[in-house]
């Protein structure tokens, strides 16, 4: 009987559950996702950022497992809020409190089983998506990484089922506390309390003050070194807390006291929103330094990719060297977008311990070179090489040539001979390939092959770098920051989705008890599109200013990685990134508009 | 001259048209308000009453008849002219108030007029004006949980005046009042209508029906009776009322 009760209570508010449903499908394969990879020890370890990812990874997970938790708690809330009505009903019908109890829990336990089975199968589908898109663009092969994995599966169920019973439990408690009454009165109540100017004020200077000393404590890492951390992790916390718990507010109080506010439905909105902040102060601090870390991590984790091609490209003019190229290797170098390219004649005395060229050759088609200009922000310049510079043993240029040839002549002297001399000695002639890419990116599966031909060529193994390049360099650092890249990158949308979802559904279960201010709004002749207005407004203001404020700590906190020169470019890395990033928090607005919308604008009933 | 503020011609309404059970609400309701009557709508609970005043007041199409307020047509409207249509002609005083609690009571009553885009000053002296017409004028600068039951309903009675409304819907009004505070709203109601101004006033509560001044009894979507105060004592036409609902609901 209780079952077909709760059967028939989800039917009867189908679309909000698919909501619910969809939000906690999501929750399940994110968490599973992250899980995939944290439990998988072989995958993490054999990553050649080990140590370091390890414990990003316990970091993550930790932070993960506590978002996860608040976002069930509000999803819950969500859920509850659908039906206290009905519950408070049954009480009134005389159901005891304690089969209303067992209701709940039920209901709680099997939406959260259902949802948690299906979520950890999603989240195969995304692991596999993902880690394969992640691993095709930003070219780290993933070794030892497998989508479905049989730990992550089982930390996923019990961590979910555990954090469902908690939150029956909880929902179970409140219910037994309170009267049916006020449960069927609960879409009735509100406690907007005015703020206390004086406490505001206050509040918002000490908000700022906070915010101001965190920033600077990370902006002096150099000084402070760790301490900087944790002055920023308190200082911050609580400087966010406050900011929005009195600086907004005091803020929408100004725009409130204008004369504008008076126009259309703007002082209903405003107080609406400052309404909101106050009462939503905890999960928009929240959601602020989620918004954050994520954000920080995918700009640092991008970052570190960015600097790879950067710091490449400084080493060498040329992505390869090839002596005496095999046609499969011709035919790929025709396959690559190629800026130029450049064959030489050399001759080898291995007695002598000495590599000749043509002068004439390097004198008509002078080989490129490539120095740093600015080492610490990684600017480079390509030069051209003059005949002097190739015959003076400490300039960049000779260096370059040097390292371009095979590797069993790399320690060899170069000279530069006239084309008599040159054809007198008596040594094979090889060919020197010299190839310039346009895009290392775009060239690096090709390369990767050419390489794996040469070095069966010259017989040895591929750590070895037979490739000499700067495609050699751009390898190596691949495997040591790919993997912090594809951490961040994971986890920035790991959390962003988780974040965006709980503010969601915060906004969502508040919707049942505003729809009578709307249907109030509507009777005195608001218009649709004056409420539809309101509503863009509210939620946009609600959405924005915790990542207006993420950004900001993200822009100070970069300072950290600038002034303790871990990170070239970091800023402009930042500003793509908080686009896309916001780009996708925008997705998650927009579906937070439709569906509060959708709940609370009364429709016009026009049956004719 | 008398002129007729709101004249409704063979109301229908129709629920489900077309689906497995239709449902009449409405089964040709024709009748008329003039200008500056205290009209009371009663009957009991699925009597039509709520869609008729819904209808009435924009909020619901009827299925086919007319509706016209201060000589307007108001059942071709679209949605848009619907919304400042009420804005504009149409008060509405609610049973449980419906204040906004996160605005002070100025701002709730200003509410109708911002969003006709009146000016600042003009709202601020309509909303002044209104305040003191029912006695809250100290009360502007408070929010709604700081006001008794009966204050709140005062402010709800003055959002409903400000815009100088063509008529005022009330829908059961006092039906969240204790007795004082419900006779002291009814009292004010008398004195705006005194002023001029139109009321149509849904009730069950016969209470509240004896301060009308002509009662129209609605039973199964038809208005089966009516009956007029015609000078008589307010206790004397809430006797008639009584004994008109205790043979009507039979």
């Amino acid at each position: 009987m209780l079952f077909k009760i709760s059967i028939a209570g989800v039917k009867s508010r189908w679309k909000d559950y698919v909501v619910l449903f969809s939000g906690m499908i999501i929750t399940t394969a994110i968490f599973y996702m992250f899980e995939a990879i944290s439990t998988n020890n072989k995958f993490t370890t054999s990553s050649p950022a080990g140590q370091n990812a390890k414990f990003v990874f316990i970091f993550g997970s930790i932070l993960l497992a506590i978002i996860t938790l608040v976002y069930v708690f509000y999803a819950n809330n969500f859920l509850m809020s659908m039906r206290k009505h009905d519950y408070g009903l049954f009480m009134m019908l005389g159901a005891k409190s304690r089969v209303i109890s067992k209701l709940i829990i039920l209901e709680t336990l099997v939406i959260g089983i259902m949802s948690t089975l299906i979520g950890i199968v999603v989240g195969i589908g995304f692991t596999q998506g993902l880690s394969s898109l992640l691993s095709h663009e930003i070219h780290v092969p993933l070794t030892n990484f497998s989508a479905f994995y049989l730990p992550a599966v089982w930390v996923t169920i019990i961590l979910f089922f555990v954090l469902f019973v908690i939150a029956g439990l909880m929902n179970a408690r409140t219910f037994m506390k309170t009267s049916a009454l006020k449960l069927l009165r609960s879409n009735q109540q509100s406690d907007w309390q005015d703020p206390k100017k004086r406490t505001l004020i206050g509040q918002a200077i000490l908000g700022l003050g906070l915010l101001a000393g965190g920033y600077y404590a990370m902006y002096d890492i150099n000084q402070l070194k760790l301490l900087a951390i944790g002055i920023g992790l308190v200082t911050i916390v609580l400087g966010t807390y406050f900011v929005f718990n009195s600086f907004f507010v005091m803020i929408l109080e100004m725009v409130q006291s204008s004369k504008s506010s008076m126009a259309g439905l703007n002082n209903f909105t405003i107080a609406q929103l400052k309404f909101r902040i106050r009462d939503y102060t905890k999960i928009l601090s929240v959601v602020s330094l989620l918004f954050a870390l994520a954000l920080g991590a995918i700009t640092v984790g991008i970052g570190f990719q960015r600097m790879v091609p950067m710091i490449a490209n400084g080493n060498s003019a040329y992505a390869v060297g090839l002596t005496n190229p095999t046609r499969q290797m011709k035919s790929l170098v025709g396959d690559l977008d190629v800026s130029s390219q450049v064959t030489y004649q050399q001759k080898i005395d291995p007695a002598a311990k000495t590599v000749y060229y043509r002068a004439s050759q390097l004198q008509q088609r002078p080989m490129k070179y490539a120095y740093f200009t600015n080492r610490s922000q990684l600017k480079s310049k390509v030069g051209t090489a003059s005949l002097s510079q190739l015959k003076n043993p400490s300039s960049e240029a000779y260096d370059s040539l040097v390292n371009l040839q095979a590797p069993a002549s790399r320690t060899f002297k170069i000279k530069l001979v006239s084309d008599t001399s040159f054809d007198q000695l008596h040594a094979k002639q090889n060919t020197l390939l010299l190839v310039r890419v346009k895009d290392m990116d775009a060239a690096s599966n090709t390369l990767t092959k050419l390489t794996k031909l040469q070095s069966r060529q010259y017989g040895q193994s591929m750590t070895e770098m037979p490739g000499g390049g700067a495609f050699s360099t751009y390898q190596l650092l691949k495997g040591v920051f790919g993997s912090f890249e594809f951490m961040g990158i994971f986890l920035g949308i790991a959390f962003l989705a988780m974040l965006a979802s709980c503010l969601m559904f915060k906004i969502l279960s508040g919707a049942a008890s505003d729809k009578v201010r709307f249907e109030m709004l509507n009777k005195i002749g608001a218009r649709k599109s004056v409420l539809t207005h309101s509503i863009l407004l509210q939620i946009l203001g609600l959405f924005l200013l915790p990542a207006v404020l993420g950004i900001v700590d993200v822009a100070f906190g970069l300072q950290m990685f600038v002034k303790s020169h871990l990170l070239q470019g970091a800023y402009q890395t930042f500003g793509w990134s908080a686009v896309g990033f916001s780009l996708l928090y925008l997705i998650y607005y927009g579906i937070t508009v439709l569906v509060y919308s959708k709940i609370v604008v009364p429709k016009t009933k026009v049956e004719k | 001259m008398t002129t007729e503020i709101v004249r409704t011609k063979e109301l229908h309404k129709v629920y489900d048209q077309n689906g497995p059970r239709p449902y009449e609400a409405l089964k040709g309701i024709t009748f008329s308000v003039e200008q500056g009557e205290f009209v009371g709508i009663m009957g009991a609970s699925g009597s039509g009453k709520t869609t008729l005043l819904n209808i009435m007041a924009t909020l619901d199409q009827p299925t086919s008849g007319s509706v016209e307020i201060d000589g307007q047509d108001v059942t071709h409207l679209t949605a848009n002219q619907m919304s400042d249509f009420r804005s504009e002609k149409l008060g509405f005083i609610f049973q449980d108030f419906n204040l906004l609690e996160t605005l002070t009571a100025r701002e709730n009553i200003a509410l109708p007029l911002s969003l006709q885009n009146k000016k600042p000053n003009q709202i601020k002296q309509a909303v002044d004006a209104a305040a003191t017409k029912l006695g809250i004028a100290e009360l502007l600068s408070q929010y709604p949980t700081q006001l008794s039951g009966g204050q709140k309903q005062r402010v709800a009675a003055a959002r409903a005046l400000v815009a100088n409304p063509s008529i005022i819907f009330g829908d059961e009004p006092t039906g969240a009042l204790d007795s004082t505070n419900a006779r002291e709203l009814l009292d004010t109601l008398t004195d705006i209508n005194q002023q001029g101004v139109s009321i149509l006033l849904v009730t069950h509560d016969p209470f509240s029906a004896s301060f009308c001044k002509r009662i129209l009894f609605i039973k199964d979507g038809r208005i089966g009776d009516e009956i007029d105060a015609n000078g008589k004592s307010r206790n004397a036409f809430y006797q008639e009322i009584l004994e008109k609902l205790g043979t009507f609901e039979q």
